[in-house]
């Protein structure tokens, strides 16, 4: 009796249709990497040609091979740069976040609400505000074109903090009693007791701060000026405009500073959605 | 040493909970210091400069206060009201950032909720399997960054080699030379072509933000509501409309707002792709700040205008605690 009023069958056609729209949107979502990808490999002439091809006709590794040696381009030093900033932002934010999260949510002291109110209110200022006077304490202190310009204003997160508390609040006081009965000292508890508990917390935490650093631009184009200094997504549009016309070694370039990065958040990405889906934060 | 204290510290660090107190004041004030350092100071900074005419290439008197930088009132503040077509051109672009600025992201806005959810509803309704391969796929431009997908797209218009003007060719038949982000003169509905295609492009990265925070409120709803709307005989489109979209009405409030938020600071991809071009018709508020600020040294008047943007934020975010409180019961 399959009739098309059979549920099964209705059910099947419904999902086909789910699949031909999603599929398409996913291609979309592909598309301009595949672009760029394709691009990349192909000659100067052929980037020139009117109307563009979208397959490569003479496929060359020649444009990898002129970015790789391109000595105005040192890519390896780029990358340092940026994970020098990444990782050291995401260690001291994870600590300090971390570590005023728990003492917000377990701890008594004169001033505490204020003080957590004041922080939380900071969360509703955008960078904008402070980007002008941040960069002239930058200027004055000599930390333009420093690293540690990036570094040293961004310790704390307001946002971390208020994370971390509402993970810390879960923790058990019996568990932090015990630790204090066996003589642990305050600060033994916090790294022995509850740091393991928030584990968790500081995966997700953590890939998500390093991936806003990764790819920060506004403020790294302010605060690093020469290209010694620079981060990659500042290096790729300077090296973007300096090619003017020649796309190929453009799109070259973005494959080596896109892809590699975006490959290792594919592997983690299940951390980043669980950090947005829990925050709803946004760069 | 502790006998060296006077009496009211030695109390405090004294007795039972010495400890907890030392640990205490030994983590809060270097907080408490370094946020009037890195945060009240230049908050206040950023606030003062707004009332003087400030270059940081003059000279002046402390903080470069003074002097060369003469304090001006509220002349930068009143000068933004002057809306007379001869204003000087740092009114004008102003306004035009003022103007450009809403209208990304009132176009942002319902754009990326329009796709999102349905997106997310599609998503969750397909194998399990293949739900997270298309997840994946859709949420893969938001890991990238902003400068890249600027660079992606802006050579996907490209007037002469771009992907787009092919399409549009292999169906129109002829050679098309439209120039997406450069042409002035293009406009629809009196908003530049270069606007939309900016849009397109931050929308594309954007998508993915929403998609998986209403996949995770989809994932949510109790499957009892789901089953009772199918046992009444609910087709997919009066499930979508009138159970799924109304139970998570305050989830999309939230990512509507947040939307709204970003999208009022958006400044990579602009800056990569038009530098705010062709004439300023895409100089959005931040990039003007940036030009002020950091191209033209105009820091003062720089800094009047970050204090009407940062109002402009903080007034969506007012309306956000507002929606947020409000009780949302089905």
């Amino acid at each position: 009796m399959a009739t098309l009023t059979n549920p099964r069958l209705k059910r099947k056609f419904r999902f086909n249709f789910a699949y031909v729209i999603l599929t398409i949107g996913s291609l979309i979502a592909l598309l301009p990497f595949i672009w760029m990808i394709l691009s990349s490999f192909k000659t100067l002439k052929e980037v020139r040609q009117i109307p563009p091809t979208f397959f490569p006709q003479k496929f060359t590794l020649d444009n990898y091979e002129k970015v790789l040696t391109d000595e105005d381009l040192p890519l390896g030093l780029f990358y340092r740069n940026s994970a020098i900033i990444a990782v050291a932002n995401v260690i001291q934010v994870l600590f300090t976040s971390s570590l005023f999260g728990y003492i917000f949510a377990k701890y008594e002291f004169k001033g505490k609400k204020a003080l957590f109110w004041f922080i939380m209110s900071l969360m509703m200022i955008p960078q904008q505000i402070t980007m002008i006077p941040g960069y002239l304490i930058l200027a004055k202190l000599g930390l333009i074109n420093n690293l540690m310009g990036l570094i040293i204003p961004a310790a704390i997160d307001a946002f971390g903090i208020f994370l971390f508390r509402q993970f810390a609040l879960s923790i058990p006081n019996e568990l932090i009693d015990a630790a204090r009965i066996d003589g642990a000292g305050e600060f033994r508890i916090f790294r022995s007791v509850v740091l393991p508990q928030l584990g968790p917390a500081l995966a997700t935490f953590g890939m998500l701060t390093f991936m806003f650093n990764w790819n920060a631009y506004l403020w790294p184009l302010i605060v690093l000026t020469e290209n010694k200094v620079r981060t990659l997504p500042i290096i790729l549009t300077w090296f973007s405009n300096r090619m003017v016309d020649k796309t190929n070694l453009t799109m070259a370039a973005s494959v080596l500073v896109i892809l590699p990065v975006l490959f290792i958040f594919l592997l983690v990405q299940r951390w980043i959605v669980e950090g947005i889906t829990l925050s709803g934060m946004k760069g | 040493m502790t006998k060296s204290r006077p009496p009211f510290l030695r109390n405090f660090f004294q007795g039972r909970d010495a400890a907890k107190k030392k640990f205490i004041a030994g983590t809060i004030s270097p907080l408490v210091l370094y946020m009037a350092f890195w945060t009240i100071f230049p908050l206040l900074w950023g606030v003062a400069l707004a009332f003087f005419e400030y270059s940081p290439r003059r000279v002046g008197g402390f903080l470069g206060f003074g002097g060369d930088n003469p304090f001006i009132g509220l002349q930068n503040f009143q000068s933004m009201t002057n809306i007379s077509p001869d204003a000087p051109l740092q009114i004008q672009q102003f306004h035009t950032g003022i103007k450009i600025t809403l209208l990304f992201a009132v176009i942002i806005v319902p754009l990326n909720l329009l796709l999102s959810l349905p997106l997310a509803f599609l998503i969750e309704s397909v194998h399990k399997r293949a739900k997270n391969i298309y997840r994946t796929l859709f949420f893969l431009p938001v890991l990238a960054p902003s400068v890249g997908v600027a660079i992606m797209w802006g050579f996907i218009y490209h007037p002469q080699r771009g992907l787009l003007n092919a399409i549009i060719g292999k169906f129109a038949g002829k050679l098309i030379g439209i120039n997406w982000t450069g042409d002035p003169n293009l406009t629809v509905g009196g908003i530049p072509i270069a606007l939309f295609a900016i849009i397109i492009a931050y929308l594309w990265q954007d998508l993915g933000y929403n998609l998986v925070i209403f996949i995770a409120a989809l994932q949510g709803i109790p499957d009892s509501i789901k089953d009772a709307a199918k046992i009444d005989g609910a087709n997919w489109w009066n499930m979508f409309s009138r159970i799924i979209v109304p139970l998570m009405m305050p989830t999309i409030m939230f990512a509507a707002v947040l939307t709204m938020i970003s999208a009022f600071q958006v400044f990579d991809i602009i800056q990569v792709m038009t530098e705010g071009g062709p004439n300023g018709q895409t100089q959005v508020l931040l990039l003007n700040i940036y030009n002020y600020a950091f191209r033209y040294q105009k820091m003062g008047w720089a800094a009047a205008v970050s204090i009407v943007m940062f109002l402009m934020v903080l007034s969506i975010s007012i309306v956000q605690s507002r929606v947020l409180r409000t009780d949302w019961e089905y």
